[in-house]
């Protein structure tokens, strides 16, 4: 896939804390993709989900209310081909399992490379 | 890490304040855990959160001191959330967290001002966490490790044997090597298992048992996973498939099936679950929000109801204000152009009456943008109180009323300070020991109270206590010994020695204590007060206690002005009216034919206005060669004031007028006054009545 | 000397009713109601502004508030004195109304039973107008004071209440 393809990539940015939500958002920018919403937290990124329909969610696995994998769930109730890539961070192997038990497609460990999250947002936005 | 671009530069400010943000959360949920004797599971679940939290952004922005000491915490956290019987000094886990937010902050402040942080200092604070920890192990099972049993119903598929495929499909065998560095191997491992899963049927992987064990991350990233599937698809369809893995670094794939199959004695296993997504029943994550069955902890009073709320940063809103005021003096000079009244336009009146009340409207919105609750300010109060009741041994309550009062942004900042010290005095020399108030007839507990209310344009910001009061024998002797006293000590009321607290130097401390120092007391209040706008006052009742009173402006209006003097007067003129400022020459003075004073700039004339004459000013500085004109600007015109020096350039509070004046003439040629550094008053002049108020001749 | 109160709230009214602050303008002794007091302050640095009355001597600093100050000697019409360590300022309100009166010196607070009260003689000669009553404690006349009167705009009173006017020259321009 060519970097003019990430253009063609809507991205969904779900993420509890303003700062991880910039930080992703300036990586996805800057390397072509299109970031048609963030949410901060797991229902806003249902709600989201539902009105933009984007091609890759990036999902936080650690959230207050609503936890990234309940979201993940709901999203996929309510589109079974939805496209999640949950970020998680070291030590949550259990949660990252059940995540992919769930429906994620992959997921992201932090702290992340710049090419971990482009390489894996194009990867899993292409799977067919 | 230093801001290489905008870009980082607003991530490390929005990393700054969000990290404040959080450590001001977290510390309120040990103030509410602590004074219910102990963490909810809620609670011990926010605080893990938070921690995880500051961790991430810490450990992206490479701010390492935080993110280790973010990290042991949230160790720490998941003990205590994973093992509730386990039991914990819960006061000390709680001064261990404040301990380390302390640091955060620090750091944080160093961030902010740009210095270097990173500091590893954090030695000490981490070998106490270490403690706690061995404290708390010891105490009771330690849980065994971090990975979580496997979802039930999923299992390692038992080796298939070849040969048993259904007709048409053929049998894969994968290698795949994940890429360097990509973390987690064995679950990378076990999602390619799920994926292909998905077009296929997995019939056996190795290493085995990716799900149970986390080491066998380590295995997969050294010798690959291998994985055998049977599917109808081809093998060039099967390679694309398998090449979408994400992290994939080198992929071998076979078709293992061949035209003539090997049998090999096989065992009849069960069938080999895959796992299915939908299938699999998903343990309770342990990150579902226990919902206990008869907890009250107050941890909800910190959630607030979601608001839609967005942060600004205050340079935009001070350039809104900026630009407000200017379009509020432009709609002026359109709706009030003389020409237009004289062709008495209806239509064009209607308008312009239209527009002035939609500009009107968006300035009071502007303003109230500004305003922010004073509740954060007051709920760091808490630890103040806290941390002093510890360390004095007094038993003090703080009660806040009216957290939701509003003040301006720029306010905000500089209440902070004042509010600490007033609190921090209350409690070091208002409040009594425990005997004391005992032999007194007081309660045991004393009690602070901070109190905002909206007055007008000013918000009225009380701090109070249930203490000793001033006393005024004390202070008088202080008086006597400074040599402050004028009159015989019996004359002066009890408020006016109360007052004599704000004259610098005033203290009454014979030690230095570790919170109110000497001579850093009630005259810096008073400045920071007076800095923005505010005044203070003080009252006291000998044994029932001592209020002290803040009057501060709802809004702050900052204006950038040039200091300037003519004799005694002080007087400030508003930067963005000043063209220039020079000493002339004899040989540019002149009189016009009607003997008015005028100076030649650059071939052109312009009057000169003598302040000192205007208004009848004592001063030794008459002749224009031996002061300072400046050329002033208004609504196209320009003057030449006559003033004795420049002082300097300053930004200043703009305080109106006093409501006695207000109708007087002066109202016309000053915009407001304002308090200098030195306490005196300047005044500052109108531009407007600069350019146009008629000469006085001599 | 007793404390005066701050807050005027309506219950502390009552109990200030009543009382009032005598001062002393040459030998003579006035007296105004401690309902309207919130500070008795030393002598200090005053600002002069321009283009105010000749009895308004400028502003003050007062713990942060600017406080404009009047001469009292000046605004009864009698001649200006040095001022000396007994001079003192008296910080008065009304409403949003604040002003600092400068006064000789300052004697006490006394309470000054209704009965005691009566009202002004009318005579010709500026102080009059600033009389509100006449107050009797222990023999000793006490000229009680308008306050309102004493801060209200001349030219407006002039106005309203023409038999009251009385020239006050402006400061000098």
């Amino acid at each position: 896939m060519t970097a003019e393809a990430s253009a063609l990539i809507s991205v969904l940015v779900v993420d509890d804390a303003a700062f991880m939500r910039l930080a992703i958002k300036n990586v996805l920018n800057k390397h072509g993709f299109t970031v048609v919403a963030d949410a901060k937290n797991g229902q806003e990124g249902v709600d989201k989900y539902k009105e933009f329909k984007p091609d890759v969610v990036t999902m936080d696995i650690t959230m207050p209310d609503m936890t990234g994998i309940e979201a993940l769930r709901l999203i996929r109730e309510f589109d079974p081909n939805a496209r999640v890539v949950m970020i998680s961070a070291m030590g949550q192997e259990s949660m990252v399992k059940e995540a992919i038990l769930s429906g994620a497609k992959s997921f992201i460990v932090k702290p992340y490379k710049e090419e971990h999250i482009t390489q894996t947002l194009l990867k899993v936005a292409s799977k067919c | 890490m230093a801001p290489e671009n905008n870009q980082d530069e607003s991530l490390l400010e929005l990393f700054v304040f969000e990290t404040g943000q959080n450590a001001q959360q977290l510390e309120q949920v040990v103030l509410a855990a602590e004074s219910q004797g102990g963490f909810s599971h809620d609670q011990v679940n926010e605080v893990f959160r938070i921690m995880h939290t500051i961790k991430g952004s810490a450990a992206m922005m490479s701010f390492v001191g935080i993110a280790k000491l973010a990290h042991r915490m949230e160790d720490l956290f998941f003990y205590i959330r994973e093992n509730p019987e386990a039991s914990y000094d819960s006061r000390a886990v709680s001064d261990m967290i404040l301990s380390c937010m302390d640091f955060i902050n620090q750091e944080l402040e160093r961030i902010r001002s740009g210095e270097p942080a990173d500091q590893e200092d954090n030695q000490l604070l981490i070998h106490r966490i270490d403690l706690l920890m061995s404290v708390m192990t010891g105490n009771s099972e330690p849980h065994a490790g971090c990975s979580a049993k496997p979802p039930a119903g999923v299992s390692a598929p038992a080796p298939v044997p070849l040969g048993s495929e259904s007709p048409g499909a053929k049998r894969y065998k994968a290698i795949i090597l994940f890429e360097d560095g990509c973390a987690m191997e064995d679950v990378r491992a076990y999602s390619v298992t799920v994926e292909v899963g998905e077009y296929a049927k997995v019939l056996s992987y190795e290493p085995q048992d990716i799900m149970e064990n986390g080491e066998s991350a380590a295995r997969v990233r050294e010798h690959g996973f291998t994985i055998r599937f049977e599917t109808e698809l081809s093998l060039e369809e099967v390679r694309k498939k398998l090449m979408q893995t994400v992290f994939l670094s080198e992929l071998d794939l076979v078709c293992e099936t061949v035209e003539a199959a090997p049998t090999e004695a096989g065992h009849d296993d069960a069938e080999a679950h895959e796992g299915h997504p939908e299938a699999a029943e998903a343990p309770e994550a342990s990150e579902a929000a226990k919902k206990p069955a008869a907890n009250q902890d107050s941890t909800a009073q910190y959630h607030q109801q979601p608001q839609s709320i967005i942060s600004v940063s205050v340079n935009k809103l001070d350039l809104m204000m900026d630009l407000m005021g200017e379009l509020v003096i432009a709609k002026t000079m359109v709706v009030e152009n003389p020409e237009i009244a004289k062709l008495e336009v209806a239509d064009f009146n209607k308008s312009a009456a239209h527009l002035s009340k939609i500009v009107t409207e968006m300035q009071e919105l502007v303003m109230s943008m500004r305003l922010v609750p004073l509740s954060a300010t007051f709920h760091r109060m808490q630890r103040v109180v806290r941390d002093m009741s510890n360390t004095l041994n007094k038993d003090v309550h703080l009660t806040l009323i009216g957290e939701d009062t509003s003040v301006d942004k720029n306010v905000i900042e500089h209440i902070a300070d004042p509010l600490i010290h007033l609190v921090r005095n209350s409690i070091d020399h208002g409040i009594e020991s425990a005997e004391e108030r005992a032999r007194a007839g007081k309660s045991p507990t004393a009690t602070v109270t901070l109190e905002a209310q909206n007055a007008g344009g000013n918000v009225l910001v009380s701090i109070r206590d249930d203490g000793r009061g001033l006393d005024r024998e004390k202070i008088l002797a202080r008086a006597r010994a400074n040599n402050l006293l004028t009159k015989p000590e019996s004359e002066y009321t009890d408020r006016e020695v109360y007052n004599m607290i704000f004259l610098p130097g005033f203290s009454t401390n014979e030690k230095v204590t570790e919170f109110s120092g000497r001579g850093v007391g009630m005259d810096v209040v008073m400045q920071n007060i007076s800095q923005i706008g505010g005044s203070v006052a003080i009252e006291s009742e000998p044994g029932k206690g001592m209020n002290t009173l803040l009057k501060i402006p709802l809004t702050i209006a900052i204006l950038d002005g040039m200091n300037v003097s003519v004799g005694d007067t002080r007087l400030t003129v508003p930067i963005a009216a000043i063209c220039e400022s020079f000493k002339p020459r004899q040989q540019d003075i002149l009189k016009d034919i009607d003997g008015n004073e005028m100076i030649m700039v650059r071939g052109e004339c312009y009057a000169v206005l003598r302040l000192h004459r205007q208004w009848n000013v004592q001063t030794s500085v008459t002749q224009l060669t031996d002061g300072i004109l400046m050329m002033v600007e208004q609504d196209g015109k320009k003057r030449c004031i006559f003033v004795d020096k420049l002082v300097g350039r300053q930004q200043v509070v703009v305080k109106a007028l006093p409501a006695y004046l207000k109708k007087t003439p002066l109202s016309r040629c000053l915009s407001g006054l304002t308090l200098l550094g030195d306490g005196s008053i300047s005044l500052i002049l109108d531009a407007g009545w600069l350019v146009e108020t008629s000469i006085n001749g001599q | 000397m007793s404390e005066v109160a701050m807050e005027n709230s309506p219950a502390v009214e009552d109990t200030l009713h009543g009382k009032y602050l005598t001062f002393m303008l040459d030998q003579e002794c006035y007296g105004l109601e401690i309902s309207y007091i919130t500070d008795i302050i030393q002598m200090q640095p005053i600002a002069t502004l321009p283009e105010v009355k000749r009895y308004v001597k400028g502003i003050v600093n007062l713990r942060g508030e600017i406080v404009p100050v009047m001469d009292v000697r000046l605004r009864f019409g009698k001649p200006e004195i040095a001022y000396t360590e007994r001079t003192c300022i008296i910080v008065a309100r009304t409403g949003q109304l604040c002003v600092g009166l400068i006064v000789d010196s300052v004697c006490e607070v006394l309470k000054i039973p209704d009965e005691s009260i009566a009202q002004p003689p009318r005579i010709n000669g500026n102080s009059n107008r600033f009389i509100k009553s006449i107050g009797k404690a222990d023999k000793d006349i006490k000229l009680l004071l308008d306050f309102e009167k004493l801060v209200a705009d001349d030219e407006l009173e002039a106005m309203v209440h023409p038999e009251s006017a009385c020239p006050d020259a402006p400061k000098d321009a």
